[in-house]
């Protein structure tokens, strides 16, 4: 008996050590929901956040290695300054001269997001990447390729093995810690977060927008996220170029018709262009959009059926409150920024 | 009690190293009654349209071993991508206790957990081209191929199919019944012309072409849970 119990001890010991070897050589990262708001969606027990792995996310999302030619990052067309969407680019650059076929969305609060995309066609944040990386008109490449060029530098191998512990680089490792980067864009410190805390006062045209945004816009664009992650038809016009039917895509039924993801308000004016397809410019087009030149259809939102009457003063108010969900924090949070500058580098732009 | 603890683990020593037999599936893909051959053989289906093939693919999983009595040895959580490409994909060896089989379950394709909760590796590591990116989910089963009946460029025609979410289920259950029981090779005949033709016709020259869930997936995963047979 007393045998048993020395052999147990000793396979204790044993076992604690090598499960502190695996694991001395990442440091935890804890996620932090900001007060007041839900838990998160994205499951961390099947991708613990570390400080290394969040940085090779970090890596991967910067690195052309991604593409075919090796010129298109996550990056490229998810720019820091523009809140992770693509500064005043209706559509986006893509392999070979190509055009992306909607407006590259702000990557920002993800891990309460459900669905992706602007159809909500991706079921899970760790599979997402796989659509751009894949698409002909945006980094070009096969993920077979990806995963032999990853292998073939030994500067990746030496990372990944440190995450993971593990020798082996496969699409699972990959797509974990771009998801690890990416779980951590978390834009809670704008002048609103900050009123809402209690640490400033909106002006009072800010104020008055705020009032008028929880009477007309609130129902969709919801608090904290500025959105419901629901899908909607605003009453856009078919282009007839793209076809673009959104949601209808996806799900094969014809009430879904036109129907897009309700998107995030947060660092709204960084993020113009605006719409699925980056048709509206400004936010005054916008406006102009709901108050005048929406086509009421049969799958048109019920909330708009009459249009949204907005008077110019109106729109002034708002304007003011929106510009309040700018979070400069977070557009120049140098965790951020590619992997080796101490400052976001500001508005380079390629195109 | 320490008597008791011997005995136990003894029987368990016996159980398991009890007559484990070994049997192999096996699965001989077919066009009707000749070998498929990809690319260079010439096939034609029962609409008399003329075809090759380039790629054929597909999922299977949960299978499932039954012997005489009814007993299950279920494989569980394993995914076998048969790729006429890879011959070794096509050979399956399951270790059982069970003797007698009568009968073997399968699964065409990737349950709605495995859709959903992210990138999974080994066989359904994405990067096996058997994954839908803008749609996120898997290809359960692909036929590729040109045939001058189609109609699009370059003559080519592809048939992907897949779909877990509520109404584009195309998961397809298959039993096969063995008459001989001794067997310890279970050759299964796989018809690629049952893609064509089981339950909806499907004539190249007007569907070419079905890459994304829906009614047209759901009719050719119909025709081809009728592609598999024991040969005898």
């Amino acid at each position: 008996m007393r045998k048993i119990s020395i052999i147990s001890f000793l396979v204790t010991i044993i076992f604690i050590c090598v499960s502190w070897i695996n694991h001395s050589n990442t440091t935890p990262i804890k996620f932090i929901v900001p007060k007041g708001w839900p838990q998160p969606k994205y499951d961390f027990k099947n991708n613990p956040l570390t400080k290394e792995g969040f940085e090779l996310g970090r890596k991967l999302f910067y690195d052309g290695i991604l593409s075919k030619d090796g010129n298109f990052a996550c990056a490229t067309c998810h720019q820091q300054f523009a809140a992770f969407a693509t500064f005043d680019h209706n559509l986006s650059h893509g392999f070979n001269n190509s055009l992306t076929s909607r407006n590259a969305p702000a990557l920002q609060n993800l891990a309460w997001q459900k669905e992706f995309m602007w159809d909500g066609g991706i079921a899970h944040l760790d599979l997402q990447p796989l659509a751009p990386i894949t698409a002909q008109n945006e980094m070009g490449e096969t993920i077979e390729n990806i995963i032999q060029k990853l292998k073939a530098d030994s500067e990746y191998r030496k990372i990944f093995k440190q995450v993971f512990g593990e020798d082996n680089i496969n699409t699972q490792k990959v797509m974990k810690a771009l998801s690890q980067f990416m779980l951590l864009l978390v834009s809670n410190n704008s002048k609103y977060d900050k009123v809402m805390r209690g640490e400033a006062n909106f002006i009072l045209p800010e104020q008055l927008g705020y009032e008028i945004f929880k009477k007309k816009c609130v129902n969709c664009h919801t608090e904290p996220f500025f959105t419901d992650f629901s899908y909607r038809n605003v009453g856009l016009t078919l282009d007839e170029v793209a076809k673009d039917y959104g949601r209808m895509k996806i799900t094969n039924n014809k009430s879904d018709s036109l129907k897009f993801r309700v998107p995030s308000l947060r660092n709204v004016a960084y993020t113009a262009p605006y719409g699925h397809d980056g048709r509206f410019f400004s936010l005054m087009n916008v406006f102009e959009h709901y108050r005048k030149n929406m086509i009421v259809s049969n799958t048109t939102d019920s909330l708009l059926q009459h249009k949204m009457p907005l008077s110019n003063y109106e729109i002034g108010q708002l304007t003011a409150f929106l510009y309040t969900l700018t979070d400069s924090s977070f557009l120049t949070d140098k965790r951020f920024a590619p992997p080796g500058y101490n400052i976001t580098p500001n508005f380079i732009h390629i195109h | 009690m320490k008597k008791n603890l011997i005995v136990f683990v003894f029987l368990i020593f016996v159980v398991s190293i009890q007559a484990q037999q070994n049997i192999q599936l096996q699965f001989h893909h077919k066009v009707g009654d000749k070998n498929l051959q990809l690319f260079t053989e010439t096939y034609s289906n029962a609409f008399n349209e003329s075809f090759i093939v380039n790629r054929f693919k597909y999922y299977i999983s949960y299978i499932t071993i039954m012997d005489d009595k009814g007993k299950q040895f279920i494989v569980k959580h394993k995914y076998f991508l048969i790729d006429e490409a890879d011959s070794n994909s096509k050979k399956i060896s399951i270790n059982t206790s069970l003797k007698n089989i009568a009968a073997i379950e399968f699964t065409i394709g990737v349950d709605s957990l495995h859709n959903v909760s992210g990138v999974q590796t080994g066989t359904l590591d994405p990067m096996h081209g058997m994954f839908w990116t803008w749609k996120s989910g898997y290809v359960f089963a692909k036929l590729e191929g040109q045939s001058d009946s189609s109609h699009a460029q370059g003559k080519y025609f592809g048939y992907h199919i897949g779909g877990f979410r509520t109404n584009e289920n195309a998961l397809r259950k298959i039993r096969l019944s063995i008459i001989n029981y001794q067997l310890s090779i279970v050759n299964i005949k796989v018809d690629i012309l049952k893609w064509f033709n089981a339950v909806y016709p499907i004539k190249i020259n007007q569907t070419a072409f079905c890459h994304q869930p829906g009614a047209l997936a759901l009719q050719l995963a119909d025709n081809y849970s009728n592609m598999f047979s024991i040969q005898p």
